[in-house]
């Protein structure tokens, strides 16, 4: 019987090709998908979060591991289908206008995704509008906004503006975050919520997700 | 004692009359004179006339004539996203769909490498005797991320030989544009390099050690200083980022300069740091500027320290901010006495206000922090004397330094929040820039 620690073991050590068998092999045992999801992938991811928050380790493995997570995924996406097991949330994220840094918003997705919500990756250089018309399409629970300069984190407010305007405010909340901005930041835009850090961010995004449903 | 003898002696590890202070002046030195981040970032003479003026305004003992990481990239193929009022950007990858090595270093005379000599080749004679000239280098590891993307991140856990390779590489081009920075007049090389925040110390070990060592033993070897500059939470590397044997160390605010301290201490290795960048310099007020640099200068010893922002300085920080910091570094017990009494919210004007609506002539004030000590407040007095004495009609002319409780009082009551500033018949004319002789007396002359 595969042992879910193991597989949470393997995912934070990023050894996807490994994790994909181990996954396939807990679905050939009949575990259940939501046990291989909680258990073995999130659990695995939770960890990770946990430890770059207290910067045990960096960019280099919280990447690996979220490939590792990935690999995982690809194996259980079509039985959670099967399953109706539902997505925590739906976020759509992107870094704002005029701002092309990727790292930390590639980061706060796949901690996101590590919670269990679906991520719409928007890239860089985000217009409001885009943020709006994908939080519409995908039904989305959260808008979440990167920004490294001090010079783009000002679009944070243009997108608070837009989903007031599109009358959104109502059910989707706008998080903030990246280099330059700052709580009192958020206050002064706006915005619903700000985190400091990835794995932060994606506890905040869930608990958002809940509140929102 | 010039500034770039305090900078120097501060490599040193020798105690100076006043700390060093080392504005990271990148495209916040255009705001100064009205040019766009562009500008001054590709106009030789713009890059120039900028720099003097933050030599004029802040009296830096050490400045950088550029700050500006994406000038190799862009050189080696990478191309840029331009902006009004921040550096470039990089916007594309060239090694991002092939594991290539590249081959070509870099000449003097490639790109904005050539605007960037020739403005410090035009900066050494005209203030690189008095201030030390700080050339901005991109670090080999940013730059091999600006080649191949955060792919590198995955890079170093799954092709270990490629990231060495390609870091060998980037090195060898850190290498030549160090040795043309000094050529052609830079004191110290600021080798920059953001993503080391973002790796762990094993990682550093296994991939930066070698190659930043090699940087700055190349840098040494050609008798000029080295500085390597970090941005992020970098707090686990700065031990291993000494053991490369840089002269300084700079960090911003996601570390604590005391900490870091303790370790570059023991490394006789300068530390510099870390004014916060938004939330003060950007987005405080001048004491909020003047208390943290006081409070900061508190927190560590002085040896081998050097005052800086945290990072390259926003185009629109306020320029009265900066002025306020240059005058808590270097005038570090009168800007504590402004903090305390700004501080006393009791403190109120007792005297009376001009009866501003019935003047007999024009009344010039000139609200300083101090015009003796702060070299903007000095100009912006003088430029009030010039401009008064050429008037050939009486006017009145009132200086009002921040040092006495009358004068913080009756800064309130007029509502001042920014020094130095010239109001003219209790109304602001101006604030923090210094206004040219025939603006001001046109100016005056609307009132009379």
């Amino acid at each position: 019987m595969v042992d879910m620690n193991a597989l949470s073991e393997l995912l934070q050590r990023g050894k996807a090709k490994d994790v994909k068998e181990m996954t396939q092999q807990a679905v050939d045992e009949g575990i259940s998908v939501q046990t291989i999801l909680d258990d073995g992938l999130l659990s695995g991811m939770n960890v990770i979060g946990v430890k770059f928050k207290n910067n045990e380790i960096f960019v280099p493995e919280v990447l690996i591991a979220a490939r590792a997570m990935n690999a995982g995924m690809e194996v259980i996406k079509p039985l959670l289908i099967d399953n109706n097991i539902e997505s925590r949330g739906v976020v759509v994220i992107g870094t704002v206008k005029g701002d092309l840094h990727d790292i930390g918003k590639n980061l706060v997705g796949m901690m996101m995704r590590g919670k269990g919500l679906t991520v719409i990756d928007l890239g860089t250089d985000v217009a409001p509008q885009t943020f709006i018309e994908s939080a519409i399409s995908n039904k989305a629970d959260i808008i979440a906004c990167s920004a490294l300069l001090t010079t783009t984190m000002k679009e944070m407010g243009n997108v608070v503006k837009a989903v007031k305007d599109a009358r959104l405010d109502e059910s989707v909340k706008v998080m903030i975050g990246g280099a330059p901005v700052t709580e009192s930041f958020k206050d002064m835009i706006q915005a619903d919520a700000y985190s400091s850090d990835a794995a932060s961010a994606a506890e905040i995004a869930l608990q958002l997700c809940r509140k929102v449903s | 004692m010039t500034g770039k003898e305090r900078v120097f002696r501060t490599f040193e590890g020798e105690l100076t009359d006043s700390l060093p202070w080392v504005p990271f002046t990148g495209v916040h030195a255009g705001k100064l004179l009205d040019y766009d981040a562009k500008e001054v970032s590709t106009d030789a003479d713009k890059i120039v006339a900028a720099a003097l003026e933050v030599n004029r305004l802040y009296k830096p003992d050490g400045q950088p004539v550029m700050f500006d990481l994406q000038i190799e990239a862009e050189v080696l193929g990478c191309e840029l996203l331009w902006s009004e009022d921040s550096p470039p950007t990089v916007k594309t990858h060239p090694l991002a769909q092939e594991n290539e090595i590249p081959t070509y270093i870099p000449k003097r005379s490639d790109g904005r490498i050539a605007t960037h000599l020739k403005a410090i080749e035009t900066l050494k004679p005209l203030i690189g005797d008095t201030t030390a000239l700080y050339g901005i280098c991109c670090g080999p590891f940013t730059l091999a991320s600006h080649l191949r993307g955060t792919d590198i991140f995955m890079d170093m856990i799954l092709d270990e030989e490629y990231v060495h390779s390609l870091l060998t590489y980037t090195n060898e081009v850190a290498k030549a544009v160090a040795s043309y920075l000094i050529e052609s007049g830079i004191d110290v090389v600021a080798v920059v390099d953001p993503l080391i925040s973002q790796i762990s110390p094993s990682h550093f070990n296994q991939f930066m050690s070698s190659p930043f060592s090699d940087l700055f033993s190349h840098i040494r070897e050609q008798k000029a200083k080295s500085s390597f500059f970090v941005c992020g939470n970098a707090t686990m590397n700065i031990e291993p980022m000494c053991n490369t044997r840089p002269d300084g160390i700079s960090v911003d605010e996601n570390v604590s300069l005391a900490e870091a301290k303790k370790i570059t201490d023991r490394y006789e290795i300068t530390l510099g740091g870390n004014i916060p960048l938004t939330t003060v310099m950007l987005l405080g007020s001048q004491p909020d500027n003047m208390k943290t640099v006081v409070d900061l200068l508190d927190t560590v010893s002085h040896k081998h320290l050097i005052v800086s922002p945290g990072c390259d300085m926003p185009y629109d920080t306020p320029i009265e901010n900066t002025i306020a910091v240059e005058h808590a570094v270097h005038e570090t017990e009168s800007a504590r006495s402004m903090v305390k009494n700004y501080e006393k919210t009791e403190t109120e004007f007792t005297g009376t206000l001009p009866d501003y609506e019935h003047l007999e002539r024009p009344l010039v004030e000139v609200f300083t922090l101090d015009s003796t000590t702060c070299a903007a407040c000095t100009y912006m007095l003088a430029a009030a004397q010039d401009a008064v004495s050429s008037i050939k009609e009486s006017v009145d002319l009132v200086e009002y330094p921040y040092t006495t409780m009358e004068n913080i009082g009756r800064c309130r009551k007029m509502g001042v929040t920014k020094l130095p500033s010239i109001y003219i018949n209790g109304k602001i004319a101006f604030s923090s820039v210094i206004p040219a002789r025939e603006e001001l007396v046109k100016r005056i002359r609307e009132v009379m």
